[in-house]
């Protein structure tokens, strides 16, 4: 089966060649000429103004959890799909079941305004 | 050697070392970005293993959805990472004795001779693990595949109850009512009688 992966592998190794041959001949062959003016921060011409960290509103990380929890919802239709000729019935109720139990999460969330962005 | 087993050493130094740097890099973003090489990695050695359908799940599911979820926390997060290093040293030897404790342990469960396990024959090329998965899982472990869907249904409403706040006062359009809008809504036109403009002499006079 691994034979079927071998040009992936390849892929892999052209892809990180691509990616680390340009940068390395950049830090290789360009001029490197530093001063404390060059190397320091800046946004737009100005001095930093802040640090990048900050609070910010917990509605992000809300729609992020619902992303992943529906996204591995969506994982288990794949091998599903694959054999739902052989399962017959009784695998098609299942996923019947599967998608009723998280339909009720859906409407729940639907309903309680979390989709609502304000 | 074989060219597998090279390509699991060459895999297994990556996770290696990226587990290394998740839990030793002072950056938080720095670890996080290790965590999703790890992750990509120990992918990778499950297509070893020729578990195509989980690998790419990993590789999906953890380094598309909740790896970004992470960074996003530890980007916008603010961290007193000062703060949180204190007291690493006086609580290595205790972290210590449990983590190797729990190499040893895992050492003896897991070890394949402890099974009688030899190592399986590689599969032809149109072995499909995703079909095997999808035999097992929605025939002999349909009640394990529903419990997931559950657990999934809890997380939701926890996730749904814990971060959902509503905030009195505030001001927000409904796009829908926008759309509905007619002009006689917002545009009222008003009858009136003619008006003569005043003649504009005082200008006139300044010019003459």
């Amino acid at each position: 089966m691994l034979e079927n992966y071998f040009p992936v592998l390849l892929f892999i190794l052209v892809g990180l060649a691509v990616g680390v041959l340009p940068m390395v001949m950049g830090w290789v062959l360009a001029p490197s000429r530093p001063d404390s003016e060059k190397l320091s921060p800046y946004e737009c011409g100005f001095e930093a103004f802040e640090d990048a960290r900050m609070k910010f509103d917990v509605r992000y990380y809300l729609v992020a959890i619902l992303f992943i929890l529906f996204d591995l919802e969506i994982a288990f239709l794949f091998p599903w799909a694959v054999v739902l000729e052989e399962i017959g019935t009784f695998g098609f109720v299942a996923m019947v079941l599967f998608l009723a139990i998280l339909v009720v999460g859906f409407v729940y969330e639907w309903m309680k305004g979390a989709l609502d962005w304000e | 050697m074989e060219f597998t087993s090279l390509v699991f050493y060459i895999f297994s130094a990556i996770l290696l070392l990226a587990s290394l740097r998740v839990i030793t890099a002072k950056n938080p973003v720095h670890a996080a970005l290790s965590l999703v090489l790890a992750f990509f990695t120990a992918g990778c050695l499950w297509m070893l293993l020729e578990a195509e359908f989980l690998a790419i799940t990993l590789v999906l599911v953890y380094i598309g959805a909740v790896m970004v979820l992470f960074l996003f926390v530890v980007m916008m997060l603010d961290i007193n990472i000062e703060e949180m290093r204190r007291g690493f040293w006086e609580n290595l030897p205790l972290a210590a004795l449990v983590a190797i404790l729990m190499m040893v342990e895992m050492a003896t469960v897991l070890g394949g001779s402890r099974f009688g396990l030899t190592p399986p024959a590689p599969k032809p090329a149109d072995y499909s693990n995703t079909r095997e998965l999808g035999l097992q899982l929605y025939t002999d472990y349909v009640y394990p595949f529903e419990l997931a869907a559950v657990i999934l249904l809890v997380a939701m409403v926890a996730a749904i109850a814990l971060t959902l706040r509503r905030r009195p006062g505030r001001k927000w359009v409904d796009p829908a009512e926008q759309i509905k809008v007619k002009r006689n809504d917002r545009l009222r036109l008003v009858s009136m009688a003619p008006q003569k403009p005043a003649a504009p002499k005082a200008a006139e006079e300044e010019e003459a």
